[in-house]
């Protein structure tokens, strides 16, 4: 699926280039890129509010836009903005409606999502009142009003406090947990990395890389970080023929990097009989932000 | 229906917290409210002018009303992406569309209302007043109170449907332009439609235009809604009964003027990336 907007001077297209996705059932699924790279736009294309330049794209087996699909989704907007005459408990109220939700489970479910966001006590202040992660908070809710079978999210802890990041990726958790599918856009990497169980990496409009979170943080050339204290002149030249490479961390602590677990044991028996204190040992893996900055090409100067 | 009435209604309340609205209302019912104190300009036919005032004054600050209002429901939804959410629940853009319409609608209807009621207030008060002035003026110029009345209320009808067909075309306008181009492109319409047997006249080869201005004025006289045929101050000042037929005939012109117009702007919407 492509939406172009325009072609740049040299005639190269600009929008979402090349968009090919296959989310699996009861996952946290990460559309990571950078600004401008075409997530807010794949979003808009599967809630169906743009159409596809070429290609087309289905949600539980019905084309983008239709109606019918959208009973079973959610969705949580970046920077929401909602009708200001209303509070909390008339906004989900409002929403709900849409869905043809009556009766006092609908109530019972206002409750539990106005709970579940921590937005009970504020319920009566009216939506021209809120603050930007309050707005995140009820927009939130809103998007679980109808207990979506899958939820797009856009940047869904954004301007929101620490603690209130911390509450919201517990509640994400908590769909997936559900068995439902949750499908995250955000550039906060370090936010996407313990949550998401599958990304797949934006850039200028082109998927360059997917898999799973574990797929993608191996390392290929997988290695062992072992960090020494109370190292000598002649044990430090030791440590410095036994590993691939040696870093100093601190003034009497160095990190050794071996290929693998042996090498790395073997070279600590060898040292600690010098009196050198081995402090951690552990495998090398990749943070999702090195994978990412690596599929984008770098960082530009 | 579920998805239009409730769009609706929240179209109706947002649109009760536009202070430039509410000023324009607040204004027309206090011009509306002290109409009266013009009718010293007509002496001898000061309810006359009462009427005249009063009734052009709900058209006027209803028109402005329905102009402002229809060509930001849109646009404000596009803005502020309030549209996003709306359009990510099993809302269509049509019933979207036609949420919005109708609670612009129900707007300008309770706009028109309270005009309307102020208007009665102060035509009960003075008619009785002016109604004794008129009689010693003028031998057997007499006015019931009750065909008066009908009449007025009648007039007011008339004002609301001309006013919805003017929410139409300002709806269909913002969707086709800007909000701003829009209001301008209404109140062209709103004027020109006014003119429309000066546009038939201009259209007519005894007139003596050229060819191609022949075909543009006959072109305009049959797509613009023709505004005139709602204002019926005339016949409500020549004492006339204004037959119920004729409201049933101007009725039904505004149904199908505004069926056309939301199907034209539900083409263009339907298409349209938000």
């Amino acid at each position: 699926m492509a939406k172009i907007y325009t072609h740049d001077l040299e005639g190269n297209p600009v929008g979402l280039i090349d968009l090919s996705l296959e989310v699996e059932e009861g996952q946290i699924f990460g559309l990571v890129g950078p600004n401008g790279s075409g997530k807010t736009t794949t979003l808009k294309l599967f809630l169906g509010l743009i159409f596809p330049t070429s290609g087309s794209g289905e949600v539980f087996g019905y084309p983008l836009g239709s109606p019918v699909y959208k009973e079973r989704i959610g969705f949580v907007p970046e920077g929401p903005y909602f009708y200001d005459h209303l509070n909390a408990v008339e906004l989900l109220r409002f929403y709900g409606s849409l869905f043809g939700l009556t009766g006092p489970s609908f109530q019972d479910r206002i409750e539990h999502l106005l709970r579940l966001v921590g937005m009970w006590d504020r319920r009566d202040r009216k939506v021209a009142d809120y603050s930007r992660g309050m707005l995140q908070r009820i927009a939130l809710a809103q998007g679980l009003i109808n207990d979506p079978d899958i939820v797009f999210m856009d940047e869904p802890t954004a301007g929101l406090d620490p603690i209130g990041a911390i509450q919201i990726r517990e509640v994400i958790r908590q769909i997936r947990n559900e068995g439902k599918t949750v499908f995250l856009c955000s550039h906060l990497l370090k936010e996407m990395e313990p949550l998401c169980d599958t990304v797949a990496i934006l850039n200028h409009g082109v998927v360059c890389r997917t898999g799973t979170m574990r797929e993608l943080l191996a390392d290929e050339d997988s290695c062992y970080l072992a960090t020494f204290r109370g190292l000598s002149e002649s044990s430090l030249q030791q440590l410095q023929s036994l590993a691939v490479s040696v870093e100093q961390q601190q003034e009497d602590t160095y990190i050794g990097n071996f290929r693998d677990q042996n090498s790395a044991v073997a070279a600590a028996q060898a040292l600690a009989t010098g009196g050198v204190e081995l402090l951690e040992l552990h495998p090398h893996q990749l943070s999702l932000e090195e994978v990412f900055i690596e599929a984008v090409g770098g960082i530009p100067q | 229906m579920r998805a239009i009435w409730l769009i609706a209604k929240a179209t109706f309340h947002e649109a009760w917290r536009r202070r430039f609205l509410n000023g324009i209302l607040v204004f027309g019912i206090l011009i509306i409210g002290s109409s009266w104190t013009f009718t010293y300009l007509q002496p001898g036919a000061e309810l006359k002018m009462l009427i005249d005032t009063g009734l052009g004054a709900i058209r006027f600050f209803g028109m402005l009303i329905a102009i402002f209002l229809g060509v930001r429901l849109i646009p404000d939804e596009l803005e502020k992406q309030t549209i996003h959410t709306l359009l990510a629940k099993p809302v269509t853009r049509a019933q979207f569309m036609l949420g919005k319409f109708f609670g612009g609608v129900a707007t300008v209807f309770a706009n028109v209302a309270l005009m309307g009621i102020t208007f009665f207030i102060v035509y009960t008060i003075k008619a009785s007043q002016f109604q004794k002035i008129a009689a010693e003026a003028e031998e057997g110029a007499t006015y019931t109170m009750i065909f008066m009345s009908a009449n007025i209320a009648k007039a007011i009808g008339l004002a609301f449907f001309e006013l919805t067909v003017l929410v139409g075309i300002a709806v269909l306008a913002s969707i086709l332009f800007s909000w701003i181009l829009g209001a301008i492109f209404s109140f062209f319409i709103y004027f020109v439609g006014q003119m429309a047997d000066f546009l038939r006249e201009l259209s007519s080869p005894e007139h003596g235009a050229d060819p191609v201005s022949s075909i543009i004025f006959g072109v305009l006289y049959r797509i613009l809604p023709h505004f005139e045929i709602f204002d019926i101050r005339e016949k409500i000042l020549m004492d006339d009964l204004v037959p119920w037929s004729l409201l049933g005939n101007i009725t039904a012109q505004a149904i199908i003027y505004i069926v056309v117009i939301l199907m034209i702007g539900y083409l263009v919407f339907n298409e349209r990336e938000v």
